[in-house]
């Protein structure tokens, strides 16, 4: 017979390393957190996330970092700042995921929902090039990578009415000097 | 004309009570503050600091107890109870004993104020938490004498200390459903002193909320929690257990629906407020209402007023922190004053 023996989570730390590590790289405090849940009321995607927003800081807070890597609630946040904007302390959860998705990155985490990954990099390549993403072609380029032409027109259809599409491809007037940066930025990031 | 003077007799010598006698001594009535201790302070005689203030309380007491001194028409009697007391035509007649010196004293009052303080429930009743078995379980009021202790250097320092809160309080099947009021309060403030004694050591508040309703009293638990690092876990312990000669807490992270455990060396019950046992003697002496806890009930719209020429004031009334019991003696002084005036 398995018998799995039951081992409560110790806390041992007051302040989590986590925690720690995001109040001194990102000057973020989440004892400040009122543990009220308005952040994960109205996340724009909290109703398909496996951790809503007051959860993953209190993941944070007791420093379980293999969930925090693994969760799918990472890859899926719009970061559209609605958390932020509404908390009550003012706690940047945002920022929080941001440097969660950093590091998992660099751990090379990879979300387990198909395609997210490829998303990502299609956007970024879209802002390397143009320096501004155009919701069209990046959606053509997406679509012809995966081949799921009809899966998302009804939504599409939508955003369109609501004027969320633009069809012609902005660029930004000096899309070289952001290429300077960015090459910049990676050799600093190499050095 | 009556050229009698109007004397109130007040039970209790904490801060209700003597903020009452002084507030009768002040507008020219006579006052007997009857202490059954053999000095002023009740309860708070007994604490280390304040909230959400940090004021010493010794201060306060000293600073009434001068006052009292200072006005004539108040006399205080330590180490005296009430024997008895028979209503009479104006008020009551009482019998006063020294628990001393065993001698008593007859006198009539025109009214009496009742404020004989709270108690603490017993909680031993929790075989859970090993109140009784361990040494290092204690009440919130005992753990005060362990903070003086500390502060005079005569306890070694504690590496991790938990705090329970809601123990007995609002807890329907030991009888007490209510809110006990003041022990988020209290519990936050003795935390706090705990981590300015010994900032390295672990500190953790368990607790279902916290109830912070009053002046400053958000901006203090905050203060514990943001800037002084106590750890304030939400849910409630379910168990004590022995560790290595240290104990260990086992309870419910309910934010996360996970179970938790810390390990620490002292954990303090913030007990249920529970009316006094003898208080019970003196509400039938003088015909006092009762509420079904024992706690007095004031009568409608009189909220000093329990009976005919009977009020009341302070934690004998039900839960309450220092400031509201000053603010209670006051309120019971006036409505005594307004009474005897008239005649």
């Amino acid at each position: 017979m398995d018998t799995e023996i039951f081992t409560p989570l110790r806390l041992d730390e007051i302040d989590s390393a986590l925690q720690l590590e995001l109040k001194e790289k990102l000057d973020i405090d989440i004892e400040a957190c009122l543990e009220c849940g308005k952040c994960s009321g109205g996340c724009s995607n909290g109703h398909i996330f496996d951790y809503t927003p007051r959860k993953i800081v209190q993941l944070v807070k007791i420093g379980d970092e293999e969930t925090l890597a693994g969760m799918d609630a990472l890859w899926i946040c719009l970061s559209c700042q609605l958390c932020l904007d509404r908390c009550p302390s003012g706690i940047d959860i945002p920022r929080i995921l941001d440097y969660l998705r950093e590091k998992a990155v660099t751990q090379g985490v990879r979300a387990s929902r198909p395609d997210v990954h490829l998303f990502m990099e299609l956007m970024l390549e879209e802002v390397r090039d143009k320096g501004r993403v155009s919701e069209v072609p990046l959606m053509i380029r997406f679509k012809k990578k995966t081949g799921q032409y009809l899966k998302d027109a009804g939504l599409g259809f939508r955003m369109f009415l609501k004027g969320k599409l633009g069809f012609i491809p902005s660029r930004m007037q000096k899309p070289e000097d952001l290429k300077t940066i960015l090459s910049e930025r990676k050799s600093e990031n190499k050095g | 004309m009556d050229d009698h003077v109007k004397k109130v007799l007040v039970i209790g010598g904490g801060p209700a009570g003597m903020e009452a006698a002084l507030k009768i001594g002040q507008a020219g009535f006579g006052a007997i503050l009857v202490e059954r201790e053999p000095e002023l302070g009740g309860t708070l005689k007994k604490l280390v600091s304040s909230f959400p203030k940090w004021e010493d309380p010794a201060d306060l007491i000293s600073f009434k107890a001068h006052m009292l001194e200072d006005n004539g028409n108040v006399e205080c009697l330590t180490s005296t109870t009430v024997l008895s007391a028979e209503r009479s035509q104006k008020g009551f007649r009482v019998t006063l004993r020294h628990l001393k010196n065993r001698g008593s004293r007859e006198l009539d009052v025109d009214a009496v104020i009742l404020a004989t303080g709270f108690d603490l429930m017993d909680v031993s009743v929790y075989g859970e938490y090993g109140y009784g078995i361990y040494p290092n379980v204690m009440s919130s009021l005992e753990f005060e004498e362990r903070i003086r202790g500390w502060k005079e250097g005569a306890e070694p320092m504690p590496k991790g200390v938990a705090f329970f809160k809601c123990v007995g309080s609002r807890d329907r099947s030991k009888g007490f459903p209510y809110c006990s009021r003041i022990c988020c309060m209290y519990t936050a403030k003795q935390a706090g002193l705990v981590k300015d004694l010994f900032p390295g050591t672990k500190v953790y508040v368990f607790y279902m909320d916290y109830r912070a309703a009053g002046k400053g009293y958000e901006e203090f638990v905050r203060d514990i929690i943001e800037q002084k690092h106590v750890r304030y876990v939400r849910g409630r312990p379910a168990k004590v257990l022995p560790e290595n000669g240290r104990l260990l807490v086992r309870a419910e992270d309910t934010l996360m629906g996970i179970p938790v455990e810390v390990v620490v060396d002292t954990v303090v019950l913030a007990s249920a407020i529970v009316p006094r046992a003898d208080t019970q003697a003196l509400t039938k002496m003088f015909g006092a209402l009762t509420d079904e806890y024992g706690f007095i009930e004031s009568l409608p719209y009189t909220p000093a007023r329990s009976g005919e020429r009977v009020f009341f004031a302070g934690g004998c009334g039900f839960a309450v922190e220092t400031q509201g019991a000053l603010q209670q003696g006051a309120a019971a002084a006036a409505e005594v004053i307004a009474l005897i005036n008239k005649s």
